[in-house]
């Protein structure tokens, strides 16, 4: 889909729009502007993660070494596994075949599936540890950080299944599908947040 | 552009984004309350603490003071005023003391006639309060 | 006026105004008392003055959202109100518990009152904005239900449009939220925490809905630019209210108790507070720029962009400058908040509510859709007084707390509380002088209404743009 766009932006002159290429940015402008307070709001804690680990490095690196890297590693690849199948479930939505683009963004929300239950599974170890916000600097920014990026999988999850919703009864067509894009936008913010978080809180040392 | 700003975009996130955040709220509120026992103090919460805060409340306090940060910036801070007048005894010496018809010219607490119990009920929350644990806020004993 | 059932707004109105002439009397009794300590004492002591200018605030705030959602609401719902009657029933009701209220701040000691009301039953006094007798609470809970009823039923029954759902949510939540005033436990650190959920989320959350929604039909009503654009942009402006105010209310528990992750959590969500606060001041310019026609009510529009400007600087502004925790160490409970306060309460409720009357008034006193050019000069003098007047308050204020901030918290040798307020009283003798032009710009409002209205009524100069 990204590709997709940067070559026809690349090969259209600036100010000329030819009907048949795809709109860009892709899906609602609106999703956009959201997207991008999310990333300042998301880019502003990395931030202030980064500052707080700097002033206290040996306790970040000693509790860091309490996490479970190898899960992190399997939702990584869970999600960059969901945004695959979504970029399918756009490219079935352009050519009109609903039916496999409910199927693509049906498979993209299993493996956000695949991602909560890990995940929940990582907070109850750690809540089964007596962890919680208040224990020490780092646990507070590693739950903050992990839980709303969580709750922003969730809600993603909550968008592509009523996207799939609205596949599955043939709601979109090759003239009109950006309710795909938007929520697939959407879904590739929260795979991209978690790019970063993962080496961010699990890897850096 | 604006075109593909459509309206139906701009309540979904309305919506969503309304939900989401009071979602988390509560989450983070969960977790403060797991969090208080070990920071509000309220071990020390007994009858008479629990009478000082209604005569607190009953007399307006907080309509001059201020009490950890909030109310009116009229009078003294009070969340420190245990530790700031010495003790119990401070506090209840300063009450006891103020004239019937005020200061001329400037600002007097008013005489508030309290009973012994009172003033020790009022003495203790005070003393509760100052040991909450706050972040160490206010930056120094001057409130 | 196209429903008749928009008239029992009139009265709403008036009673706004009236109180509001109250607010401002004993505004300036309190900043005598920053002054000359002992003025009216022990007669009105300060506690009780103050009582009196926060509590007549948000009464008569509440009497103008009143006024303006019966207003606009049978408009935009394309129909009469359901209950005209429950509504001015509803109006007298208010009216009397409100002024019982304020009489018993005046004439009864506070702890007289608790004793006659029987506070000890369900003890909900003597907390800042909340110093309402718990009978009197429980009134303000009928009025707001009876008056969710009429104009939910009304919406319901009627169109539904984006500036109606937008005032009915924002009404509904201001009714729930109030209920948190009945909760005070005996642990101080849990009163204040869901204290908050009362005023703040008023304030910085729901309040900001209506808020929102009155502008919007304002706008809509005077600028002719197509509802689905002004819509759109209105659900934007609350979005992002909400999505930054709610986790902003941890700017408010840095210090008391809650645990010290706020301190985060407050500061990154509460420092993006001012963007619905900047959206709006962009919304409101944009749509009169982009105006397809010109109003003869100019007052009405002057009044309606002095909100988006004013709002922004005094919430949005104002508020970032103490909002960032390791600042608000300093500066939490002093004369800074004060200043915000001000002009935040100024900028985004007060001129709304004289928005909507400015914009309702002469249709509900039987003009065609402004008053005459005369009282619209005025009205746009006292506009001036009263805005610029509040911004040197504010100024003052904040100058006062800042000096109060480095004295009392910052130097190397801290000074007390009251030494620092002496040192400091040139700053509140300033505030008082601002405040007394404010007055003049109040009463100037006032006369407006009674000016030139036997002159024919404004008309738009220009012929209208195509």
């Amino acid at each position: 889909m990204m590709s997709n766009n940067m070559e026809t932006s690349a090969a259209a002159p600036v100010g000329v729009q030819p009907a048949t290429r795809p709109a860009y940015p892709p899906g609602d402008l609106a999703i956009w502007i959201f997207i991008l307070a999310e990333l300042l709001v998301f880019a502003v804690f990395f931030a202030a993660y980064a500052f707080t680990r700097m002033n206290h490095v040996e306790l970040f690196n000693e509790y860091q070494a309490t996490l479970n890297r190898d899960a992190a590693l399997i939702n990584t690849l869970a999600l960059l596994t969901s945004s695959y199948f979504v970029m399918r479930g756009v490219v079935a939505a352009r050519e009109g075949n609903n039916a496999l683009c409910a199927r693509w963004i049906w498979a993209a929300v299993a493996m956000g599936v695949v991602f909560v239950v890990v995940k929940s599974t990582e907070y109850a170890h750690h809540l089964g540890a007596g962890v919680s916000l208040s224990t020490n600097d780092f646990y507070m920014f590693y739950l903050s950080l992990t839980f709303f990026h969580f709750m922003h999988v969730i809600l993603g999850m909550v968008i592509l299944a009523a996207v799939a919703v609205k596949a599955r009864s043939g709601g979109y067509s090759v003239e009109d599908h950006t309710g795909v894009e938007t929520g697939a936008s959407y879904w590739h913010m929260v795979d991209l947040l978690w790019l970063i978080l993962f080496p961010l809180v699990y890897v850096m040392r | 552009m604006s075109q593909a700003f459509t309206k139906a975009m701009a309540r979904n996130i309305f919506y969503g984004g309304s939900v989401f955040f009071f979602l988390l709220f509560l989450a983070l509120t969960f977790d403060t309350h797991n969090a208080w026992p070990d920071r509000d103090n309220r071990a020390a919460i007994n009858d008479s603490v629990s009478h000082g805060k209604a005569l607190w409340e009953e007399n307006n306090c907080v309509g001059c003071h201020s009490l950890l940060g909030e109310g009116a910036y009229f009078a003294p801070e009070l969340g420190n005023a245990f530790q700031r007048l010495g003790g119990k005894d401070g506090i209840k010496g300063f009450i006891m003391s103020r004239p019937k018809d005020g200061i001329p010219g400037r600002r007097s607490m008013p005489q508030f006639d309290f009973s012994p119990e009172e003033l020790d009920a009022i003495a203790d929350f005070l003393e509760y309060v100052s040991g909450i644990n706050t972040a160490n806020w206010p930056p120094n004993i001057q409130g | 006026m196209q429903y008749k059932s928009q008239a029992v707004a009139k009265p709403y109105f008036i009673a706004a105004i009236g109180l509001f002439v109250g607010q401002i009397l004993f505004g300036l009794i309190l900043g005598l008392q920053y002054v000359i300590g002992d003025f009216m004492f022990p007669e009105i002591p300060f506690n009780v003055a103050r009582m009196v200018h926060t509590n007549l605030l948000i009464v008569w705030l509440l009497f103008g959202f009143m006024g303006a959602a019966y207003y606009l609401v049978p408009e935009e719902a394309e129909r009469e109100l359901v209950s005209p009657g429950l509504a001015l029933l509803m109006f007298w009701v208010f009216l009397v518990a409100g002024a019982l209220t304020i009489l018993g701040y005046l004439l009864v000691p506070y702890s007289g009152l608790a004793e006659l009301t029987r506070n000890e039953l369900l003890p909900t006094m003597g907390r800042e904005f909340l110093e309402q007798p718990t009978i009197t609470k429980l009134g303000i809970v009928v009025v707001a239900l009876a008056f969710v009823f009429n104009i939910g039923l009304t919406i319901l029954k009627g169109r539904k449009t984006v500036v109606s759902l937008v005032l009915l949510i924002g009404l509904v939540g201001l009714a729930v939220f109030f209920l948190f005033s009945f909760y005070n436990p005996d642990n101080l650190v849990k009163d204040k925490y869901y204290w908050w959920w009362v005023v703040h989320l008023w304030v910085e959350g729901v309040w900001e809905l209506i808020l929102g929604s009155i502008l919007a039909f304002v706008l809509i009503k005077t600028t002719g630019v197509d509802r689905e654009v002004i819509e759109k942009w209105l659900y934007v402006i609350i979005a992002m209210t909400l999505i930054t105010g709610i986790i902003g209310t941890g700017h408010h528990f840095y210090w008391i108790g809650a645990p010290e992750y706020w301190q985060w959590w407050g500061s990154i969500f509460s420092a993006l507070e001012p963007i619905p606060f900047f959206m709006m001041t962009v919304f409101a310019f944009n749509m009169v720029n982009r105006r397809r026609r010109n109003h003869p009510n100019k007052a009405a529009i002057l009044w309606a962009l002095g909100t988006a400007v004013m709002a922004f600087l005094g919430a949005g502004v104002w508020g970032f400058l103490h909002t960032l925790s390791p600042v608000n160490y300093y500066t939490h409970g002093t004369q800074i908040t004060a200043a915000h306060g001000h002009m935040a309460f100024y900028g985004a409720y007060v001129m709304i509510v004289l928005t909507m009357i400015s914009y309702a008034m002469p249709m509900l006193r039987g003009r065609e859709a402004a008053n005459s050019n005369r009282s619209q000069v005025l009205e746009m003098w006292s506009f001036w007084l009263m805005t610029v007047s509040i911004v040197f308050i504010t100024l003052f204020l904040t100058g006062a707390g800042i000096l109060q901030v480095y004295l009392q918290r910052f130097s190397a040798d801290p000074l007390p509380f009251m030494v620092v307020q002496d040192k400091i009283a040139l700053f509140y003798w300033m505030r008082e002088v601002a405040g007394l032009v404010f007055l003049i710009g109040l009463l100037t409002y006032v006369a407006s209404f009674f000016v030139g209205s036997r002159e024919p009524e404004a008309t738009v100069a220009v012929a209208e743009k195509a």
